[in-house]
């Protein structure tokens, strides 16, 4: 684990580097974050032209959800779906080889060899949204709150990442999975919203199939008062089982690779 | 007879903007660039008859890209004078496109996700051929490459070498008069060059199509082209037959001298010939070859020598010497 | 003359034949695909059967019923109006894929059409079990008349025609910059807000409708599903017929000379 952080610190260090030649793509991603906030905002606005609240969560709070959904879509951008991305290349041209000849444990490596500088614009701009929002509903955060939103946030990323790995591992049985990409992307943005508007079938998929529900909506619930204790549990423990059943997906996947190419 | 290729003067300079490391620079560059020109092809000229079979050779960056782009007009050239069929290549006629061909090595044309017969087909209404023409010049050259069953397979399960047969048959259903050839080996490995090679000899003996042939391996110039044109820093370097090319750079020779000890009191072998290499009992020198005999006796006769061997450089060194070398080759073409 | 028609013909057959036949292929792809494109509807159509039940039944005349006819429509015009995204442009001059097609004694444009034609075919064969899931979820109300019936194909497909034509004219923007990422983001936002996309444009703020009465986003969108769940009376139809015939004339004059200047640029520089 430690091995692990360490690695991916010197990848992270490298690729940072790398990109600081190229610093214009900052401020294409600037300009990139900025029209997608625009849109948000836009979207928001023409909703709460119509309503004052949305089952039962304010327009403010709803800024404070996009706010999360903005956090953690940049963590996202920033460390899981590249290397994800990296894999199923990867996995297409039949270079897995090379991260998987390296004297360290497969998992870890295919998820730290890449690190997207440029995405942690989105890490600032959804904590400034956050912020912002909070303030505009004259929320008072306690300390617990804060630390349960940390948590929660902390618990959503690791969920996040076992399914997309999971995901990902298709890529060893069907050529072309770059459909995934997008399909995950688009039901993230299910997220945008508390999931609790949604009818019970969707709003079921995305808690267990893909964990939207934990990775935006709880830390907003713990940040607006809405949490329960139940749920930081309930969101402990499914964690643990997402990360053991990930992992056994992975091993079976390489298992089919290594045995099926040639 | 007119020739099917004709060039006069062939120039290409490209403007690279130049920029500095650093933010500041880089934000400059926005509002004001530095350019460097840089002459990819400098005033060549050449003719190729119909039927010609022609290697095109030259270090990576020379030139050679950038002039079978300006030939198949995917290139405007800055200068000069160009002809190919009659065409005018930049101007992409249909006409003319119907009559060439461009193979790219590295790149690929083909539909991955769909069998090549398929592409074929697909090439066969691109190109408007005749139905009965696209079935007899398929078969044929399905044939030709021993292709078999692998126009059925999606392109994507195919080996590189595979691929590059179908591609080539792809490439070629249209019956181009002009074949336009980019590496069409790379990456192969022995086998397949020769399979390739043997197919465009073919195609060139049945329909007299006109070849001009980039390789980076000999082997596929030797057993195919007759007739070779070198060029180097985007100048035509040597244009003629094959074994005029060997005799031409050869006509040095390398002199290998072994001596014994001579206590430090080494000659000036610049006397000789040029110096290649020189350790305190051993030299190589470049003769040229009519001196040759004469500087072998003086040097038995002045020298403690104890071994002398005169070689022919192969051809392979011969042209990576040219290559290598970019101030002799300035002399070598200044005296030619 | 006629020849010519016939070779064109000819080449759009096969190229929409050899679209079919790639596609079919990856059946998962496909599914995830679709998923990917039902999700989107399904999340606005959810947000607004919220909004309409929270105003005690129905906003700016839309009711729950109406929302998903019109949803699930949009899924259907969706999956119609997919065109070469600007991407793949930029991917294709990249890659040096466009060098090969300048080759060939045909304007790369027909080899496209032809592509996204044929492409049609497979993504509605796929998009009817997902319309029917949808339909049986959330009860969609529409009453058919016959000429919306008929006009419906023909928005579809002028519709189809004004947002491939927009799409390629951007990714024509490759071929002087390579940072086109940013661009291609405002496009697409500014499409969905304002071609009905997100929302029937009704419900959008009344100056915004006014900005996208002199664009051509909604008539590759909403005007077709308007068309369809019969919110258009039959002179706004046939009106909104002459204005998608007049964006494509424009637009493909528009390509035909950015076209002629990027090529220009293209061969100078090599690609």
């Amino acid at each position: 684990m430690l091995r692990g952080l360490k690695l991916f610190g010197l990848f992270a260090r490298i690729s940072t580097l790398n990109e600081m030649q190229y610093r214009a793509n900052f401020f294409i991603q600037l300009l990139q974050s900025f029209i997608s906030l625009g849109t948000g905002l836009a979207v928001l606005a023409v909703v709460f032209s119509y309503t004052d609240n949305l089952h039962g969560w304010s327009g403010g709070e709803l800024l404070a959800v996009m706010g999360v959904h903005i956090l953690m879509g940049g963590i996202m951008r920033t460390v899981i779906q590249p290397n994800m991305g990296r894999l199923m290349e990867d996995v297409q041209e039949g270079t897995l080889d090379y991260a998987l000849t390296k004297p360290e444990d497969s998992q870890v490596m295919v998820s730290v060899r890449q690190f997207a500088i440029w995405a942690v614009v989105d890490v600032l701009m959804g904590i400034i949204v956050l912020v912002w929002a909070l303030v505009s509903i004259g929320n008072r955060t306690t300390l617990a709150s804060a630390l349960l939103f940390v948590v929660a946030m902390f618990l959503g990323a690791v969920m996040i990442y076992c399914v997309f790995l999971m995901f990902t591992t298709l890529a060893f049985w069907f050529v072309r999975v770059w459909e995934l990409m997008e399909m995950f992307q688009s039901l993230y943005q299910a997220g945008r919203w508390p999931v609790g508007i949604y009818p019970d079938w969707l709003r079921a998929g995305l808690t267990y199939l893909i964990p939207v529900a934990f990775a935006v909506t709880v830390p907003a619930e713990a940040l607006t008062g809405r949490l329960t204790p139940q749920t930081i549990l309930i969101a402990a423990a499914f964690t643990l089982v997402l990360m053991w059943v990930s992992r056994a997906v992975w091993k079976y996947g390489l298992r089919h690779y290594t045995s099926a190419s040639s | 007879m007119k020739p099917a290729i004709h060039v006069r003067d062939l120039t290409k300079v490209f403007k690279v903007p130049e920029r500095d490391a650093g933010l500041k620079a880089a934000t400059l560059s926005l509002f004001k660039r530095k350019y460097k020109e840089v002459r990819a092809v400098d005033s060549i000229a050449f003719d190729i008859q119909p039927g010609e079979v022609v290697g095109f050779l030259g270090p990576n960056g020379a030139g050679k890209t950038t002039t079978l782009k300006m030939l198949a007009g995917l290139l405007y050239p800055t200068s000069g004078e160009l002809d190919v069929l009659g065409y005018l290549p930049e101007k992409r006629q249909k006409d003319f496109l119907r009559q060439i061909t461009l193979v790219m090595g590295q790149r690929s044309q083909l539909n991955w996700d769909i069998p090549a017969i398929d592409s074929f087909e697909l090439n066969r209404a691109i190109y408007s051929i005749p139905r009965k023409q696209y079935e007899e010049t398929r078969d044929e050259l399905i044939e030709l490459m021993l292709l078999g069953d692998l126009i059925n397979k999606p392109v994507r399960n195919l080996s590189l070498g595979e691929r590059m047969k179908v591609e080539a048959v792809g490439a070629l259903l249209h019956r181009p008069q002009v074949l336009f050839l980019d590496e069409p080996t790379i990456g192969l490995d022995v086998t397949m060059q020769r399979r390739i090679r043997r197919f465009i000899q073919e195609y060139n003996a049945r329909y007299n199509a006109t070849v001009l042939l980039t390789s980076h391996y000999m082997a596929d110039v030797q057993a195919l082209c007759k007739r070779v044109i070198v060029i180097h820093h985007g100048k035509l370097l040597y244009d003629g037959g094959l074994a005029g090319l060997v005799e031409r750079f050869s006509a040095m020779k390398t002199l290998s001298v072994t001596f014994s000890d001579m206590n430090g009191h080494a000659p000036d072998f610049s006397t000789f010939g040029t110096v290649i290499s020189q350790e305190p009992n051993r030299v190589s020198l470049r003769v040229g070859k009519a001196e040759t005999p004469n500087v072998t006796a003086r040097m038995l006769a002045d020298l403690p020598v104890t071994d002398l061997t005169v070689e022919d450089p192969p051809i392979e060194e011969v042209i990576e010497h040219v290559f290598e070398q970019p101030k002799e080759d300035d002399e070598k073409k200044e005296t030619a | 003359m006629l020849a010519r028609a016939r070779d064109y013909a000819d080449l759009y057959l096969v190229n929409a034949k050899t679209a079919i036949i790639g596609q079919f292929q990856y059946r998962l792809a496909n599914l995830m695909f679709l998923v990917h494109l039902v999700i989107e509807p399904l999340i606005y159509l959810i947000v607004w059967t919220n909004v309409a039940e929270a105003q005690g039944g129905s906003v700016g005349g839309y009711t729950a019923s109406t929302f998903a006819a019109y949803y699930i429509v949009w899924t259907l015009v969706r999956q119609f109006n997919l065109s070469l995204s600007p991407f793949s442009f930029e991917w294709r001059i990249k890659n040096g894929r466009l060098a090969g097609e300048l080759l060939r004694p045909v304007h790369p444009i027909h080899y496209d059409l032809g592509f996204f034609l044929g492409i049609k075919v497979p993504y509605v064969v796929y998009w009817l079990p997902a319309g029917l899931i949808l339909w049986l979820i959330f009860r969609p109300v529409i009453e058919l008349t016959w000429w919306q019936v008929a006009a419906f194909p023909v928005a579809l497909m002028l519709g189809f025609l004004v947002r491939f034509a927009m799409l390629w004219l951007l990714g024509l923007i490759t071929f002087w910059t390579t940072r086109v990422s940013a661009i291609f983001d405002l496009f697409f936002t500014l499409e969905l807000l304002l071609s009905g996309r997100l929302v029937p444009l009704e419900l959008m703020p009344g100056w915004a409708q006014d900005i996208a009465a002199w664009l051509p986003f909604q008539w590759a969108f909403g005007f077709p599903i308007e068309v369809l769940i019969g919110r258009l009376a039959p002179d706004q139809i046939v009106r909104g017929f002459a204005i998608q015939v007049i964006w494509i004339a424009v637009s493909y004059t528009v390509i035909h000379l950015v076209w002629k200047r990027g090529i220009k640029h293209f061969t100078a520089v090599g690609g």
